[in-house]
C-alpha cells in the first residue's frame, strides 16, 4: 500500500515511475529507456525497466537479455510466476534489472489495472521504474501509463514525431501524468544550416520541460549489436548525453549542450531556454 | 557550380517550411477540426465581424497556442472601421460594438 507521499508503511521512499512514451514508433522509445536505466543503475539507483510492448518486445535484446527470459510481466499479472522470479539483473550492473514483455500474447490481454497490481509490487524495490511504451495510442500505451506519475516523452526533430509527440501530450495532461522532453537524434550540422529543427524550434512546438538532448551517434547502433546499452560506453557522445539526463532525473542541476554559430556552449535548462 | 549544386541539393530552409506545416498541422489536430472544417470556422468568424465592422477578407488569422498542456484560442483582425449601420434592433444596438 502506497502513501500519499509516495512511501509504504514503513516509511520507505518507494520507486518512481516513468513511462516512456513518443507516439510515433522508430524514434528511441527502447533506446533510451535501455540506456537511461543503465545510466541511473551506474549511479547507484536500483533501476527496473519494464518492456510494455506485448507481442513484439526488444528491450530484452538492447540490454543483451534476450537468451535469459524465462517468465515476463503477463506471467506476472496472471499469477504464473512471483515477481521476483520475472526479472532480469542486468550483465553489467547489479543496480539494472529488465521485465520483458510477453512475446505471444496480444496487448489486450492485460488491463490497466492488471499493470498497476504489476508494477505497485516492484516500486518497494526500486528507486526508479522505467515502462518502455510501445507505439501508438491504443492499448498497448494506456496499459503502459497506467503506473505511471511522470512520462519521458522522446521525439525526433521533425514533422512526423513531433506531431504524433504533440497528440501524446494531449492525452498524458488529460491523465494527469507530468511530462518531460528528450529531444533523440539531433544533428548539430544540419541545424546550423537550416535543415532541420533546432533544440528552442522543438521546446518552442511541444511546450514542455526539457530534460535531455541526445545527437545522432554511430555508438547507438553498434551497442544494439553487441547488446550493451550505450550509456555503459563512456566514450559515446550519446552515452554522456544519458548520464547528464540520469543527473538531472535525480534533481541535479546539469547543463544542455547545444551549439550556436558553429561553436558549442553549454546553455542553462529551462522552458525557454533557447537558440539556434 | 556551386549555387547550381546548392539549388540541387537544398539551400537549407526546409527547415522553415517544416515549422511552417507543422503549426498548420498542430492546430488541425488540436482542434480536431479537420481543414474543411477549419475553412467553415474561419468563414463563419469572418462573417460575425463582418456584421459589426469593415474587415479585410484575408486579414483574418486564427491561432492555437499551447502552454503546459492547455491550449488557447486567439483570433486577430485588423479592422478598419465599424460598419455603418442604418437600422438596427434594440437588441443589435444594445450589442453592437462601440465607434472605433
Amino acid at each position: 500500500m502506497s502513501l500519499a507521499n509516495g512511501s509504504n508503511e514503513n516509511g520507505k521512499k518507494l520507486g518512481d515511475v516513468y513511462v516512456v512514451t513518443s507516439g510515433k514508433g522508430g524514434v528511441g522509445k527502447t533506446t533510451v529507456t535501455a540506456s537511461l536505466g543503465a545510466a541511473l543503475a551506474l549511479k547507484g539507483k536500483r533501476t527496473l525497466v519494464v518492456d510494455a510492448d506485448i507481442g513484439l518486445r526488444n528491450l530484452d535484446v538492447i540490454l543483451g537479455l534476450e537468451s535469459r527470459v524465462v517468465f515476463n510481466l503477463v506471467d506476472v499479472a496472471k499469477k504464473v510466476c512471483k515477481p521476483s522470479q520475472a526479472i532480469i539483473k542486468s550483465k553489467k550492473s547489479n543496480n539494472l534489472y529488465l521485465l520483458p514483455a510477453s512475446q505471444t500474447d496480444e496487448k489486450d490481454v492485460i488491463n490497466e489495472e492488471d499493470i498497476k497490481k504489476v508494477i505497485e509490487q516492484y516500486r518497494r524495490e526500486f528507486n526508479y521504474i522505467l515502462i518502455d511504451s510501445p507505439a501508438g495510442i491504443e492499448q498497448g500505451f494506456k496499459n503502459a501509463c497506467a503506473a505511471a506519475q511522470k512520462a519521458i516523452i522522446v521525439t525526433n526533430p521533425e514533422v512526423a514525431s513531433i506531431r504524433d509527440a504533440d497528440r501524446v501530450l494531449g492525452l498524458l495532461h488529460s491523465r494527469s501524468i507530468e511530462p518531460q522532453l528528450i529531444i533523440n537524434r539531433i544533428d548539430f550540422n544540419m541545424v546550423r544550416r537550416g535543415d532541420m529543427l533546432s533544440v528552442h524550434d522543438v521546446q518552442e512546438i511541444l511546450g514542455i520541460d526539457l530534460v535531455g538532448v541526445i545527437e545522432r551517434d554511430e555508438d547507438v547502433i553498434i551497442s544494439a549489436n553487441t547488446g550493451e546499452p550505450v550509456a555503459f560506453n563512456p566514450k559515446s557522445i550519446a552515452g554522456q548525453a544519458f548520464i547528464r539526463i540520469a543527473r538531472r532525473l535525480c534533481g541535479e542541476d546539469v547543463p544542455i549542450k547545444n551549439y550556436i554559430h558553429g561553436q558549442s556552449f553549454w546553455g542553462r535548462l529551462g522552458r525557454h531556454f533557447g537558440v539556434a | 557550380m556551386f549555387s547550381a549544386l546548392s539549388k540541387f541539393f537544398g539551400n537549407g530552409s526546409s527547415k522553415s517550411k517544416a515549422k511552417s506545416r507543422l503549426h498548420l498541422v498542430l492546430v488541425q489536430d488540436r482542434t480536431g477540426l479537420n481543414g474543411d472544417e477549419m475553412s467553415d470556422f474561419r468563414l463563419d468568424l469572418l462573417n460575425v465581424l463582418k456584421k459589426y465592422f469593415v474587415i479585410e477578407d484575408n486579414g483574418l488569422d486564427v491561432q492555437y497556442q499551447r502552454d503546459s498542456g492547455s491550449t488557447t484560442l486567439s483570433i486577430n483582425s485588423p479592422v478598419l472601421r465599424r460598419k455603418p449601420q442604418v437600422v438596427l434592433s434594440k437588441k443589435e444596438t444594445v450589442n453592437a460594438a462601440p465607434a472605433l
